[in-house]
């Protein structure tokens, strides 16, 4: 693979199953030894995306190509470069951990396997849980396990199907410093994420999609700047009015709505939030005010008004 | 090469699945035991009907019918009484029927008088009822015959088609065994197949669709486990049937290389309903479903081509009538369909490679959407 190519480049990609358009012209790229992250609401395309990356699912037209290599003439060898975290984990829950990774060892011909899976074992912190029956394990611990599994054929690119649903924060938090690890090592990564916090904490850019299109491919900085920062604020209630008013005047406020609780507005950064909340003081006496980065359905809403309507 | 490591590695992961459910293992053996009993009281409940027998004469020649009687086809299991205890057992549902040798039998049969024999019979059944009336005359002639009675003339001379006689039981615990192969290796087959594609289980199959493996060595690893789970099991029911039914196989190679095909072929067969399914709580029905009346429409009671030409050609769907042809010659020597063995095995090994094929090619298939 050339120094300049994508690791990941799908072209006009569309698949359709039925009536219903799963990926609809997806044009998309990720470069070599960053990580990915892809998002969006459920029925996006996330999950079309990733079975069309890991070969479970051929589109009707367009172009896949994953580490320089055509994915639908060379699948086999693509395998090979390839480690896929599923979002099931797929891992055989009544047996051991490392009987689970001996298996999967022998299908990627892993060399020296017995020591490749202690190693990684120990990266993931299941050393001593090895011969533990994984039924046993928390859901952290089988997504850490699953992780190992993923890159026990020591692969060129990672794909990370949510690869934090459903877990703790303890192991929300090991899994996030895993992924840095393996971004550190110059690895590539793909994941798909339902968490601002998780794209902005690991990702170099993030994939926006809707209805199997590209909405934005921008850097979580400059899509937490697109929506702005939130900012709720409470009045008595004859002073809403007021509030409103000084709101819809306010021209760092980009937008604003009524809520039971008050007011929410979006401003663009932190500092015009504290400016805002200052000059609101001076106009009616605020009973709270909170700021808050703005989370995916917020960030969406700002990308797509008509979409997210 | 590299395809057998994977096959070996699969067939270890299945067996280590396998033996950490001992209660499943410990289960699955006694389900094939328990066919083999089930089987074998078909023949035994319909060979020995308990009857009273009320023998108010004690003659010679009463003790004469009594033998005859015993020896009648679809023999009776007699049970002398008295008639008293002999109606309240009848109404009870004890008995299957009621004979009477009434007082002065012996000197009316000595001056070949008619003499009458009262049948009492609990027709509850006209299958009971049929017997009875079945077994008396052919009592009756074979008594007359001993005693040298003028009038009774009928005599029926046999002429053997086989060398060799083979009892109800012993062709029944063959049948069995072909159903213990095909339930135990159908299902074992299904559901070491079944688990990856289970939702529930977590689609493990993504595991080894994301490999650089085709499907065809997992699934084959799976299956050489599961076989030899089965063929343990199947071999249980074999030595039950050899010490606890003195049935022994004519030729032994013979017997254990037909059980042990059965149970290869069966095993496909359950996988590839297993990858067609994908799902255990329907196809462990599905396969018992299947396997009882490809069972009974296969030969399982006498050769099929005795009952009909509809049945027979029905029951070449079956795979269990080909499975019992191939036993039924291995352990007995006998022909049990107008198709020579070969045919049998060949046909039954088609089955297998055409399922191993379509469970390939199912494997490789994706979830539908």
């Amino acid at each position: 693979m050339a120094a300049h190519e994508p690791a990941v480049s799908l072209e006009n990609v569309t698949c359709q199953f039925k009536r219903r358009r799963a990926l609809n012209g997806l044009t998309l790229q990720a470069e070599r030894g960053a990580v990915l992250g892809i998002v969006g609401p459920n029925g996006a395309g996330k999950t079309t995306l990733v079975d069309v990356l890991c070969g479970f699912v051929r589109p009707n037209s367009g172009r896949v190509s994953m580490l320089g290599l055509d994915a639908a003439r060379r699948p086999h060898a693509l395998r090979r470069r390839i480690g896929v975290l599923p979002q099931e984990t797929a891992l055989y829950a009544e047996i051991s951990a490392a009987q689970n990774l001996r298996f999967a060892a022998a299908l990627y011909d892993v060399p020296h396997a017995r020591d490749r899976i202690a190693a990684l074992l120990r990266l993931v912190g299941l050393a001593e849980r090895a011969n533990d029956v994984v039924r046993t394990f928390s859901g952290g611990m089988q997504r850490r396990l699953a992780l190992a599994r993923a890159l026990l054929h020591d692969p060129e690119l990672l794909i990370l199907d949510e690869p934090t649903v459903g877990i703790d924060v303890d192991a929300r938090h090991a899994i996030w410093e895993h992924v840095r690890g393996l971004r550190a090592q110059g690895r590539t990564v793909l994941l798909t994420t339902n968490y601002l916090d998780e794209a902005e904490a690991l990702c170099d850019r993030v994939a926006m999609l809707h209805d199997g299109r590209l909405l934005s491919d921008d850097t979580p900085a400059a899509l937490i700047a697109r929506a702005g920062r939130r900012l709720e604020l409470s009045c008595a209630a004859a002073d809403e009015e007021r509030l409103a008013a000084f709101l819809r005047a306010n021209p760092a406020v980009r937008r604003h709505e009524r809520t039971a609780a008050g007011f929410v507005a979006y401003v663009a950064e932190q500092a015009a939030a504290e400016s805002v909340v200052r000059q609101a003081l001076a106009i009616v006496p605020l009973e709270r005010f909170q700021t808050r980065a703005p989370d995916l359905a917020e960030i969406f809403h700002a990308i797509a008004p008509d979409m997210a309507a | 090469m590299r395809d057998a490591r994977v096959a070996w590695a699969s067939a270890r992961l299945e067996w280590q699945h396998l033996g950490r459910d001992r209660l499943f293992l410990l289960c699955t053996l006694l389900a094939v035991v328990n066919f083999i009993v089930v089987v074998s009281l078909f023949g035994l409940t319909g060979s020995h009907a308990p009857t009273a027998l009320i023998d108010e004469d004690g003659g010679p020649y009463a003790r004469q019918f009594v033998s005859a009687l015993e020896q009648a086809h679809h023999s009776f299991r007699l049970e002398p009484m008295s008639a008293a205890a002999a109606l309240r057992a009848l109404r009870d549902g004890r008995l299957v029927a009621a004979i009477t040798i009434p007082a002065g039998f012996s000197d009316g049969a000595a001056s070949g008088a008619i003499v009458p024999i009262r049948v009492d019979v609990d027709n509850v059944d006209i299958d009971l009822t049929d017997d009875v009336q079945r077994a008396l005359p052919s009592a009756i002639v074979a008594f007359g015959t001993a005693i040298g009675v003028s009038g009774v003339h009928v005599h029926a001379e046999e002429h053997d088609l086989l060398a060799h006689d083979t009892d109800y039981i012993p062709y029944l615990v063959v049948s069995g065994l072909a159903l213990d192969a095909l339930v135990v290796a159908g299902v074992l087959g299904a559901l070491v197949l079944v688990r990856d594609f289970e939702p529930a289980a977590g689609r493990v199959d993504k595991l080894w669709r994301l490999a650089p493996v085709g499907p065809a060595a997992v699934l084959l690893g799976r299956l050489l486990a599961a076989a030899t789970v089965a063929a343990v099991a199947v071999g249980l029911t074999f030595v039950v049937v050899v010490l606890g039914y003195h049935v022994s196989p004519r030729s032994l190679p013979q017997a254990l290389g037909a059980l042990l095909a059965c149970v290869l072929i069966f095993t496909c067969l359950g996988g590839l309903l297993g990858v067609v399914v994908r799902r255990t709580q329907a196809v462990v029905p599905l396969v018992f479903g299947l396997a009882m009346p490809f069972y009974l429409d296969s030969g399982a009671l006498e050769p099929a081509r005795l009952d009909g030409e509809r049945v027979w050609q029905i029951a070449h769907l079956s795979p269990a009538y080909y499975a019992i042809g191939v036993l039924e010659r291995a352990f007995h020597g006998l022909q049990v369909t107008p198709e020579p063995v070969s045919v049998d095995l060949l046909v039954l090994a088609g089955c297998a490679a055409a399922g191993l094929l379509a469970a390939g090619m199912a494997a490789r298939r994706g979830q539908p959407r």
